[in-house]
């Protein structure tokens, strides 16, 4: 099926939407009404038909407006992608990956033609076709990582397996929540983990970590993480936390509908072949509290959620100002009735 | 963005103490850390050659350059600044054999200078014995200009590139030598906390 | 964890004690390409028991036409290699994991010394094919027994130039590790894959001239050793096990009947 692509913005008038099918296939987080302060990884494996977990990179109806946001992000701040130099056979393992993904599972919309180490790549959506050397960076106009990282949604960070930890060594980073990849690249997992609170206390990213090293080839896993943010903001980085900062001012009790969104982040890491590197994909998926309102049944369950939050994770998620109009403009749509377990929206 | 931070980023500092197993030695170190080498030199010295390279302090520093020409037997080299120190390694670690191990002393500032320089060769910071010495200020990488303030001593300091008022973050880089500096009045412009001293 | 189904190509005897095996994916699509040092574990089904056996990979990574494996027959084998020598026939069908690797090549080495004995070659097979792809710096010392035991060494010789060494147990040569590994240039990493006393000796060496360990990279490629029989709990299901001599734990859970649960239950808690 061919996806029709929205016209709409990230930044400035903030015309992003969601379409009643976006609204429906939408990666809500919350089986229960109280929010679990930690969360199981899964096999990534193919989803339901329509869902985000169909197919391995999952592409959207904002998929174009998207890829034009991280294209003015790298704009004013190239930095925004970094990768060292030892990370190039990572890089290829990257195009190989998306390329093979999209081609595959949207066939209308991308292509790829192997002869040999010649391949031939089409991305109609974006208006690119270039043919190129498989393993020669010079036979693509830039490196091969930021290549297909603008043409993929989503955040990508390439992690070097040494000295049994993982490097941050590469990265395209365009819409992360609080963290700088010009600053932490290099870094250790432990060292990148530093501003974690309290996770290190239990061991959970000793663990996590330990779990990371294992990861097999062939069979990737995922997460779902949450936040909440005001508009639909992509680009939320520390670097242009001037920009935004002061938007959590704006929110009252008459738009906080409007402005407050639901920003879930798709976390799945992939084994590579030829580096033995991970690459980690954090993919955000955006929806305003008015929308989620049209879903009775995630109304109420959100409602709960946050009603019961503790105090020191509304800190951490950066929720403190507009917390409680959030609870209260949610109370409205819950009338108390039992819930089942899950996240279905009906 | 101003919440609860654990320190994991935060480098490990050490006293210099001789590697048994070597095949040659490399002590760096600048100003304050001329303290650091004479210690050093006061355990049983090791069997294996030791270089050492030593960088007069700036004017307000201790300078021990005199003090070290008399406990260093032989292989003292005094340079007259930290940029000499950096052009000197890139002259001697070429011809160098694994089984070097090396040794800084001085300010983080140095530390992570010199660090960054025998990278470049080989020698990773996990193979390097550190010692601070002097003070505990800090350099602040700015995450929105990119520019590096040094000789932060306070917990909220002026970004020398682009003026806004940064926070310190606990949140360190190994390959920038410094910590994170975040715009402190972003939400709430010109509301700053009270500003202190904790890095003397 | 995922498995690949494959078939035996091709069986060559190598030397008088090993054999090397070529396997091709079943439905006749492509392998995934791998890294150099990656090894894959092969289920064998011996006498309704299933044996897990990795082999190095020992192909080119970026040829994902075929996999190659080289086994040395064990005298004292549990079973696997003796298998592999004397039942398995070209056509016969197996399953394999995907690759994983162990034993891989520091990617921010300025130079790569490979040090083998015996069968530990196979692992450096696929190592020295990335290394000739990215014209990395490096120097294989390979030590055998004699001559008809140097697997593979002509063609190494071939392959690697005046970048191969090697020493002949039969001939009288020594490799002195003292001057290989005490004049080497800084960023040198270092890997070796032999018997147990070799391994030993060349970390030992290493350690004693102050290589730092991010630099000392080993894999002692040789099978579990067979111990005494030992009883276990499993502290769930309160089942007790009999592992018998020849069989490591992991494999008498499975013969118990609830190892399926041992390597599926892999989920994690993760925080926030």
């Amino acid at each position: 099926m061919a996806l029709a692509f929205n016209e709409e913005t990230f930044r400035e008038d903030y015309t992003y939407r969601n379409s009643l099918s976006g609204i429906k296939r939408f990666p809500f987080p919350f089986p229960e009404d109280q929010y679990m302060y930690s969360v199981n990884i899964e096999p990534h494996t193919k989803g339901k038909q329509g869902s985000v977990f169909e197919f391995p990179l999952d592409v959207d109806e904002h998929y174009v407006a998207e890829c034009n946001d991280k294209k003015i992000t790298l704009e004013q701040d190239p930095g925004r992608y970094q990768a060292l130099p030892h990370m190039m056979d990572a890089q290829w393992d990257f195009v190989e990956l998306t390329m093979e993904s999209l081609a595959r599972d949207y066939p209308k919309h991308f292509s790829l033609h192997k002869k040999g180490s010649s391949w031939t790549w089409e991305n109609k959506p974006l208006g690119i076709k270039d043919t190129f050397t498989f393993g020669d960076s010079s036979t693509l106009p830039m490196e091969p990582f930021e290549y297909m990282g603008r043409q993929v949604q989503g955040d990508f960070v390439l992690l070097d397996q040494r000295d049994e930890t993982l490097y941050a060594d590469a990265g395209i980073v365009t819409s992360q929540a609080d963290w700088s990849l010009a600053f932490n690249v290099g870094m250790s997992w432990r060292e990148w983990h530093g501003p974690v609170p309290r996770a290190t206390e239990l061991g959970v990213m000793d663990r996590a970590l330990k779990f990371m090293l294992n990861l097999q080839l062939g069979s990737p896993v995922r997460r779902l993480n949450w936040t909440m943010t005001v508009n639909p903001r992509l680009d939320t980085s520390p670097e242009n936390y001037p920009y935004w900062g002061g938007d959590r001012n704006a929110v009252n009790p008459d738009n906080v509908g409007d402005l407050v969104n639901l920003r879930v982040e798709l976390q799945s890491l992939f084994r590579l072949p030829r580096s033995n590197a991970i690459v980690f994909s954090i993919r955000c998926y955006l929806i305003s509290l008015k929308d989620i309102a049209t879903i009775p049944r995630w109304a109420k369950r959100l409602h709960r959620v946050q009603k019961s939050m503790h105090p020191d994770l509304i800190e951490y998620k950066g929720m403190t100002k507009f917390h409680p109009m959030m609870v209260d403009w949610l109370a409205k749509f819950d009338d108390g009735a039992i819930l089942e377990v899950g996240t279905q929206p009906e | 963005m101003e919440r609860g931070y654990w320190i994991r980023s935060k480098p490990v500092y050490t006293s210099l103490v001789w590697h048994e197993k070597a095949t040659s030695h490399l002590v760096v170190a600048q100003g304050e850390g001329g303290m650091a080498v004479l210690k050093i030199f006061q355990q049983m010295h090791p069997k294996q050659p030791i270089t050492v390279l030593y960088a007069h302090a700036s004017a307000s520093d201790v300078d021990y350059a005199n003090t070290l020409k008399k406990v260093v037997p032989e292989g003292l080299q005094i340079l007259a600044s930290e940029q000499e120190v950096l052009d000197e390694l890139k002259t001697i670690l070429p011809t160098m054999r694994m089984g070097l191990r090396v040794y800084v002393a001085g300010s983080e500032g140095f530390i992570w200078a010199v660090s960054e320089a025998v990278k470049v060769f080989g020698v990773e910071d996990a193979d390097m014995m550190k010692e601070l010495t002097g003070t505990l200020a800090r350099s602040i990488y700015c995450v929105h200009c990119k520019a590096i303030t040094h000789n932060i001593t306070t917990n909220i300091a002026k970004c020398a590139g682009c003026e806004r008022m940064l926070f310190v973050r606990d949140h360190f880089s190994r390959r920038l030598g410094a910590y994170m500096g975040l715009m402190v009045d972003a939400e709430s412009p010109g509301e700053l906390p009270e500003i202190e001293e904790i890095y003397p | 964890m995922s498995t690949i189904n494959v078939k035996i190509a091709a069986i060559k005897q190598v030397t008088p004690l090993i054999k090397h095996f070529t396997f091709v994916k079943e439905d006749g699509s492509e392998f995934p390409a791998f890294s150099g040092g990656s090894h894959v574990v092969v289920s064998l089904n011996i006498g309704g028991r299933v044996h897990r056996n990795p082999y190095s990979l020992m192909g080119s990574p970026t040829d994902t036409s075929a996999y190659h494996i080289s086994v040395r027959k064990q005298e004292q084998s549990r079973g696997g290699s003796v298998f592999m020598h004397d039942y398995v026939a070209v056509g016969m069908s197996f399953k394999i994991t995907y690759p994983v690797n162990l034993f891989s090549l520091a990617k921010k080495g300025h130079k790569h010394i490979l040090i083998a004995g015996g069968i530990g070659i196979t692992p450096f097979m696929s190592q020295i094919a990335d290394l000739k792809r990215t014209g990395a710096d490096f120097e294989l010392h390979y030590a055998f027994r004699s001559p008809e035991h140097g697997a593979f060494a002509a063609q190494l010789a071939k392959v690697c130039g005046d970048k191969f060494h090697c020493y002949i147990d039969s001939e009288g040569d020594r490799l002195d590790l003292q001057a290989l590994l005490g004049n080497q240039p800084l960023g040198t990493h270092m890997y070796v894959c032999g018997p147990g006393s070799m391994v030993v000796a060349v970390l030992e060496t290493a350690r004693n001239l102050g290589w730092p360990e991010s630099h000392i990279h080993s894999e002692q490629f040789l099978a579990p050793p067979i111990g005494e029989p030992f009883k276990i709990q499993l502290e769930k299901s309160k089942i007790e096990i009999q592992v018998p001599a020849e069989m490591s734990m992991l494999e008498a859970i499975e013969a118990a009947g609830v190892g399926s649960r041992f390597s599926m239950s892999r989920r994690c808690m993760w925080a926030l």
